[in-house]
């Protein structure tokens, strides 16, 4: 039987598809949010179920999660993104403790018991601080992508230092560090080192390893050597750090047709 | 998780059942229209020359109030939409209970709060404290100083000075007197309505509940021991348990405990609600907090009982306020909740650092998962703060307490 996982996040749309006898990926897929996040999703998990040549009818379930998990059509049960994460992380990398999600507009942080399940969270949900948002408007500052500031980090010698959580006050900084002649490779190294110093604040004085980052954000160059730094804990990255929300969907999509 | 001693309504024969219900629903859709009938209570008690006195905090024994003859009413404000009236004067960082209250002072767009003959302000939080100074430009207003020490005798001693000084202040204002005898009065109407709640509330002990806790939070007003509550309460006591309500049945059990969720600012009790929780106890000033005891009819000096009864709150101004801690074990006990819910307003310094022993209790003692919601009274979190609910309830089901 095949199920499908669908993250409807808050800048990508992601859809896994699953043998639900191996629990092995059969294809994935992602997309842009767009304006209209339900149909786009519908559409995204149409076109890989199609590519595979499968139809509605060979899917024995969808799991949905994420912001706009419940705009979707056509799917049997929602589940939030923080059991979803866990779940996708637990499956790849077995024994993980914490777990650490940068998103597009929020990040979380996952304490796991030893079965995988969800002991306690921590999310940064009131302001876009350490979101892969903060990172894409201080990158576009300084002219980037967000993976070419990521990359530029590598040439960094002392990070400069960002200290306003407000991303419009951040951008305010960074003008000036700017016109002070601050190199943007520090800058952009100084950006990393926020980002990761709020969510160190978000795991809180126990740090439990192992650690795992996860989500869209995992997948810039200097980001988990960045939360390293700040825990004073190793720190890996999860394998398709985008796809484990919806990865996790598909694995409890798989154990309700079980 | 406790699940002994199961408490399981009784099977009652149909016809009653339907009365039962019928006067259920009656009782319910009476508080539904709660605010207009205290506004028709009040303006007619107005008219007959009783002075309104507002009040604002559980401190404030109502019992003196109403043995001067006068009709204390709660003015809480719970709108965010008088909030930005109250920023003109008030720093945007503080809760937004105060700002609220304040904004329908500046506003004046409080009916109570317009025909209050005087507040009584206290010093249970600094936020409040301060708002009231700049209320009391353009409004009579009395200011109770509660001490903050709950087991120093000299702290007692003082709150019950407190409560004199209050007596004669109210007696000189309303020109009347506050005899032993109508102290008495008030404290045995007051004990009765505070039984009748507190009945209510241990209706959601049963395994079964007939309510959901949003509509035990309805049950409840502005303005205490008015007849016609008297009454309906009452009556909601003898049918609810006759009431069924099968759709709550595999709902998440959730104690809320932290702030008050006064009337107008329910929005996170409907969040806990609508994702598939029961918020079976609620601790706190708007739920079981302020009827968990009685004055003590007993005592021979009505002002002492009253004291006594009033400075044994567990607010998280106290210090330290360990009968909060004991107060929530006990009620986690009797209650037998899933997971707690702790409900933070913005800038409400003293719940939010006390919620440090709170979680501490739920997650190290009670064993069970515990969620922070630091809030206000905008919208604009809702769906952030449902996600993290529903997370919670899923590690409930997964079995992952603390």
């Amino acid at each position: 039987v095949i199920v499908a996982g669908v993250d409807a996040g808050a800048r990508a749309i992601k859809v896994v598809l699953l043998d639900a006898d191996s629990r092995g990926i059969v294809a994935s897929g992602v997309t842009d949010q767009g304006v209209d996040p339900g149909r786009r999703a519908a559409e995204l998990l149409g076109c890989v179920r199609s590519d595979q040549g499968l139809t509605r009818e060979h899917i024995g379930g969808t799991v949905a999660t994420g912001y706009a998990r419940n705009a979707i059509e056509g799917i049997d049960t929602t589940i939030t993104e923080i059991t979803c994460h866990a779940r996708g992380v637990s499956h790849l990398l077995p024994g993980t403790r914490t777990v650490i999600e940068i998103g597009g507009q929020d990040s979380k942080v996952l304490h796991l018991d030893g079965r995988g399940v969800v002991r306690d969270f921590a999310m940064n949900d009131r302001c876009a601080a350490g979101s892969g948002r903060f990172l894409e408007v201080l990158a576009s500052r300084l002219g980037l992508g967000i993976q070419a500031l990521g990359e530029m980090t590598a040439q960094s010698r002392q990070p400069a230092p960002i200290n306003s959580t407000c991303v419009v006050f951040a951008e305010t900084e960074i003008t000036g560090l700017l016109a002070t002649g601050a190199a943007p490779a520090d800058i952009a190294a100084g950006v990393l080192m926020s980002i990761a110093s709020r969510v160190a604040t978000l795991v809180g004085s126990k740090v439990v390893t192992p650690v795992v980052l996860t989500g869209g954000v995992a997948l810039i160059p200097g980001m988990a050597s960045a939360l390293q730094q700040s825990l004073g804990q190793p720190v890996s990255v999860a394998p398709d750090p985008q796809f484990t929300g919806a990865l996790g969907a598909a694995l409890l999509a798989a154990e309700r047709v079980a | 998780l406790r699940r002994e001693g199961r408490i399981v309504a009784e099977p009652h024969a149909p016809e009653r059942v339907a009365a039962g219900a019928r006067s259920a629903e009656a009782a319910l859709a009476w508080f539904g229209d709660m605010v207009a009938n205290c506004h028709e209570f009040a303006t007619s008690a107005k008219e007959r020359g009783r002075p309104i006195v507002g009040i604002m905090c559980e401190y404030t024994p109502r019992e003196i109030i109403m043995a001067a003859g006068a009709i204390p009413v709660c003015l809480c404000g719970g709108s965010a939409a008088t909030i930005s009236a109250a920023e003109r004067d008030l720093p945007a960082n503080l809760c937004p209970l105060i700002k609220s209250t304040y904004g329908y002072h500046a506003l004046q767009s409080n009916p109570f709060l317009e025909m209050a003959d005087l507040i009584i302000a206290e010093t249970t939080c600094d936020g409040k404290k301060k708002m009231f100074e700049l209320m009391a430009q353009t409004r009579p207003t009395y200011q109770l100083e509660l001490p903050q020490k709950p087991d120093d005798p000299d702290a007692r001693a003082h709150w019950l000075r407190e409560l004199k000084k209050l007596r004669t202040v109210l007696c000189g204002r309303f020109g009347t007197r506050i005899t032993s005898e109508r102290l008495r009065r008030a404290i045995r109407d007051m004990n009765r309505e505070r039984r009748l709640r507190r009945e209510l509330a241990a209706l959601m002990k049963s395994d079964s509940p007939p309510l959901t806790g949003r509509e035990l939070l309805t049950l409840r007003s502005s303005i205490s021991c008015v007849p016609a509550d008297l009454t309906q309460y009452q009556a909601a006591l003898e049918s609810l348990p006759m009431r069924e309500r099968t759709d709550l049945s595999g709902r998440v059990r959730v104690l809320l405990t932290g702030v008050p969720t006064v009337y107008g600012a329910e929005r996170v009790a409907d969040i806990i609600e609508d994702r598939g929780g029961l918020i079976v106890c609620q601790e706190n000033c708007t739920g079981l907090k302020p009827i968990l005891d009685d004055v003590d009819e007993a005592v021979s000096d009505p002002m002492t009982a009253i004291a006594d009864k009033y400075f044994a709150l567990h607010c998280s101004v106290m210090t330290k306020n360990n009968r909060r801690i004991d107060a929530l074990r006990r009620l986690a006990a009797e209650y037998r909740p899933e997971c707690v819910i702790e409900l933070i307003w913005q800038a409400c310094l003293t719940y939010d650092v006390e919620s440090y022993f709170v979680r501490r209790l739920v997650e190290d003692e009670l064993g069970i998962p515990y969620l922070r919601i630091e809030t206000d009274y905008s919208p604009s979190d809702s769906e952030r703060i449902a996600v993290r609910v529903e997370a919670v309830y899923e590690t409930v089901r997964a079995g992952g307490a603390g």
